[in-house]
This record gives structure tokens, sequence and C-alpha cells, in this order.
């Protein structure tokens, strides 16, 4: 029998993400490919209190956008910077030929953890 | 296994034997009808040989064809190479230019990527952004060398029709042969090869209610047109398409197309019907573009595009509904398609499009169901996206 190209984790994170739409605070926004990412984050001090998506591009990519949304909430804003895309993509069975957007997606996180970076070296 | 929730709308893919293909062809299987090899001379194999003159009958009858100018094949991919690469090398002495368009289906343009390989000289006609081919483009690409045009009848992507009237005509009047794939239009439009200026004609069962795995090539018996062999190894077929003939199959065919010769006409006003209330439904999107112009085109295909939508989550949104992507061979690759790209859509609306294809089980509450189905994934789609791609 052939194996199904989606798992059940990507085709429930696709069909449902609660994580999908934006956030007051800080933005990343990343397009390549065809593919675009925009994360959004609200923090409470340095805890990330909400973290939100938006994503064009294939189920693959708007499954592991909410995986990420969902485990970074919570946590503190230093996770952001040490975010791999490694973990997701094993728990989504991630094909070889899907690590482009991975990695867009992986970008993204990094460019709101800078975000953050910038900021509070701004305010002290 | 199938979704009983399943909503089939493929039907330019492939479409479900007919109840009475599915009779003709069990009987043969049980061993009450002719199951002998029809090439035997005893009276099993009589009987059999006879079951298959009157399948080559009623599929000529449906073409306006003789019977005799009709080869079995196992599809029409077979019969696409067995026409191309068997008349490039019965005129090969004449000359070796070939023309075609790069919009064919892929067994027509890879058999020409493979004489191109082997020193023919091919030259790729691209349609104009309404995908019809310019009679005035290909009269100036026809030289004293060329020997074959190979292009197809209805686009299995767009539902195109081309004007195989007049491109027939030209060949004629040029001594060029004339191919055509009518694969998509066989037992759905009507064709008479007694008027038409065609030389070649391929076309399989599965897409006109027969079985999968069997297909036939036209041949026209005059003089000059012709095509070599591929296969080696009996006498079937005038020689030209040996081994032994699966009759369940050919039986499954004939019956198929006396099937088509008494619906064609009533088939045809019900894909225009069902084709209207889809794109009338689906208008009430913004952001849509249908592939070709609806004139132009075979009622039982239609093919949209989607500003701001991934075509690979779209055919995952649209479940349970069965249609065909815009990528180019399987609905998994992310390789736009070539025919879209063609007819000069960008990267981003090839990518999204999707085919509607229907068929004689279709009715107006699928379509209806289909409607609501692609709405509703339109509009989760792009209320996920970011804004600029909305």
């Amino acid at each position: 029998m052939q194996a199904p190209y989606y798992n059940e984790a990507v085709r429930r994170l696709f069909a449902a993400p609660a994580h999908a739409g934006d956030a007051s605070g800080i933005t990343a926004d990343v397009a390549r490919g065809g593919a675009h990412v925009v994360l959004a984050a609200d923090l409470d001090g340095s805890r990330i209190v909400k973290m939100r998506f938006r994503v064009l591009g294939c189920p693959h990519l708007v499954a592991a956008a909410e995986a990420a949304c969902a485990g970074l909430e919570g946590q503190p804003a230093a996770a952001l910077r040490e975010f791999s895309i490694g973990d997701i993509m094993g728990i989504l069975e991630i094909p070889v030929e899907k690590t482009g957007p991975m990695l867009l997606l992986e970008d993204a996180i990094g460019a709101l953890g800078q975000q953050i970076i910038s900021k509070d070296s701004n305010r002290s | 296994m199938t979704d009983s929730d399943a909503l089939y709308l493929d039907y330019a893919a492939s479409t479900p034997p007919a109840r009475e293909v599915a009779g003709a062809m069990a009987a043969c299987l049980s061993g009450r009808e002719p199951f002998a090899n029809p090439s035997s001379t005893h009276a099993s194999g009589r009987a059999a040989g006879n079951a298959v003159d009157e399948a080559r009958a009623r599929l000529g009858a449906l073409l306006n064809a003789s019977p005799r100018d009709l080869l079995f094949t196992s599809g029409a991919t077979e019969s696409d190479n067995l026409a191309i690469a068997g008349a490039a090398r019965f005129r090969a002495h004449r000359g070796r230019h070939l023309v075609t368009m790069p919009t064919e289906h892929k067994a027509v343009v890879d058999t020409f990527r493979a004489l191109e390989k082997q020193g023919f000289d091919v030259t790729w006609l691209r349609p104009g952004t309404d995908g019809v081919l310019d009679i005035v483009q290909l009269e100036a690409a026809l030289r004293d060398d060329t020997q074959l045009v190979s292009v197809m009848h209805v686009n299995n992507e767009t539902g195109i029709v081309q004007d195989i009237g007049a491109i027939g005509a030209l060949c004629r009047d040029r001594d060029v042969l004339f191919h055509t794939d009518a694969a998509q239009s066989v037992g759905k439009l009507p064709i008479d090869l007694a008027s038409l200026p065609v030389d070649l004609l391929s076309l399989t069962a599965h897409k006109f209610y027969g079985p999968q795995g069997i297909g036939a090539l036209y041949v026209a018996n005059r003089d000059g047109c012709g095509v070599e062999p591929l296969l080696h190894g009996g006498g079937q077929e005038r020689r030209l398409r040996p081994g032994t003939l699966p009759l369940h199959q050919v039986v499954g065919l004939g019956a198929a197309a006396a099937l088509a010769s008494e619906r064609q006409a009533d088939d045809l006003r019900h894909m225009q019907v069902l084709r209207d209330q889809l794109w009338n439904g689906l208008q009430k999107l913004p952001g849509l573009h249908l592939n070709g112009a609806p004139e132009q085109q075979y009622p039982g295909i239609l093919n949209v595009s989607a500003d701001g939508v991934d075509g690979e989550s779209l055919m995952l949104a649209l479940e349970p509904l069965e249609v065909a992507s815009g990528s180019a061979c399987n609905s998994l690759s992310k390789e736009p398609s070539y025919v879209l790209r063609a007819l000069g859509r960008d990267d981003a609306l090839a990518q999204s499009a999707i085919r509607f294809s229907f068929g004689r089980p279709t009715r107006a509450a699928d379509i209806e169901r289909a409607t609501d189905i692609y709405c509703a994934a339109i509009t989760r789609l792009r209320a996920l996206a970011p804004q600029a791609a909305g």
C-alpha cells in the first residue's frame, strides 16, 4: 500500500490551525520560492504569550507553522533564537523535497527572535 | 477502496466502465461467451475473431471509419507512440522534419523528444493565449521535408478544441501526414473520419466508459500513409501491432463505442449544462480565472485558477472532492502545468489551477456540492494567507 503523503498530524493541523491569524506584537515576514510566511508574537516581558501565523504555501508548511506556533507559545523569547525545524520535520514526516519551505519557516522564526533582540537593545 | 463521501469530478482522467461494458466483458471472462485466441482457426477461435470484428465495426461506426483501418492497442499512449514514431520512420526516406506543440499530452511530447534524439528535426509551435493553434503559423512552419504534424483534438487539461479539419486540410494539401491524439474527444464529440482529413488518430477506451488498457489507432488507407511497427512477433493487427488481442477488453471497447454512438449528443448537452452551472456558481468568488475560452472548449472540462492560494493546499482542502490539479504530471508535483504556462499563465496561477471534468453520472446536485466545497476551500486558504497574497 502506498504511504500517505500527508500523515495524520499534517492533516489535523492543516484542517484546523488554531494559531492562524494575527497578533499585535512583533512580526516577521519572509517569502521565497512562491511561499510566504508571516509570524507575529505578543510578549509579556521575556515570555511569548501569543504566537500567530499566516502562510501561503503547501499543507506541510501550514502544519509546520501551526506546530511551531503552538510549541513556542508560553516559552521564553530566547526559544525563538534557539528554534530548529528538525523536530517538527520528524513529527510531521516532512518529505525531503519540502525542506525548502521548512527552512523558510525556520528563517521566519529566527527573524522574529532577531527583532526581539533589536527591540531589547534599543530599549537598553 | 474509495471514500464513500468522495465526489468524483475527474472523468477526463478516467471514466467508470458503463454497465453494458462491464456486462459484455464479464460474459467473455466467464467462459460462456467467446474466450479463445481470436487468431486461432478452430471454431472457438473463429467465434472470438467474430467478437473482435464486431467490436471493430462498432468503433468504426462511432468514427465513420472503415473497421479495417483501426488497430487495437493498449491505449492512447501506445497509439501515440505507434502513430508518431511509426509514421516518422515510415516516411524517413522522404525527410526528417516533424511538427507538434508543447501543449500536447506527455505521450506525444515525449515521443517527439525521443525522435529528436534519433536525429529528427522537430518544430514546436506554441498556441496563442487562447490555447488554439494559429493555422497561419502552422503553414509557415511546414517545409519541403516535413513528414508529420501532430496536434491533439481536445486538450486534456483545458478542454481546448483544435480545428483538426483545417489543420488536416493544410497537411493533406502539402502531402504531410496528420496525426491527432483524440483520447479526450472520441465518444464525446462527433468525429467523422470519412470526411475529416486525418491520417492517424489515437484513442483509448477508458475515457468513454470502456475498460482501461485498451485503445486503438486509426491509420488512413491511402497512398503515402502508414506506420512502421514498433513491436515484432506476430501477424496480428495487419502486422503493425503484433500480440494476442485481449478479447474481453476489445469487446468492452466495442460496447463502449456502441453506447457512445447512442449517447453522444445527449452526453454533450449534459456536459454543457453541468459546466455552465459550475462556472456560474464559482463566479461568486473574486479572483478566479477561466483557463481557455468557453467557445473553444469541450464542455466536459472546466479549468480554473485562483489568485492567492497554493495549489497543493487547495487540492488537500478540496477533499473529498476528486479533481485534477494544475501540476504537470501528478497531483504531488509542484511543477506548474506546462500547458497552462504555454497559455501565458504565471507560475502561481498555473499552480493553483484545478481541472473539473464531468461524466454521465454527474448530477446537478454534485455540481452544487462541488461549488460549495471549492468556494469554502478558497475562502479558508485566502483567510490563512498573508494579506498581500490574498
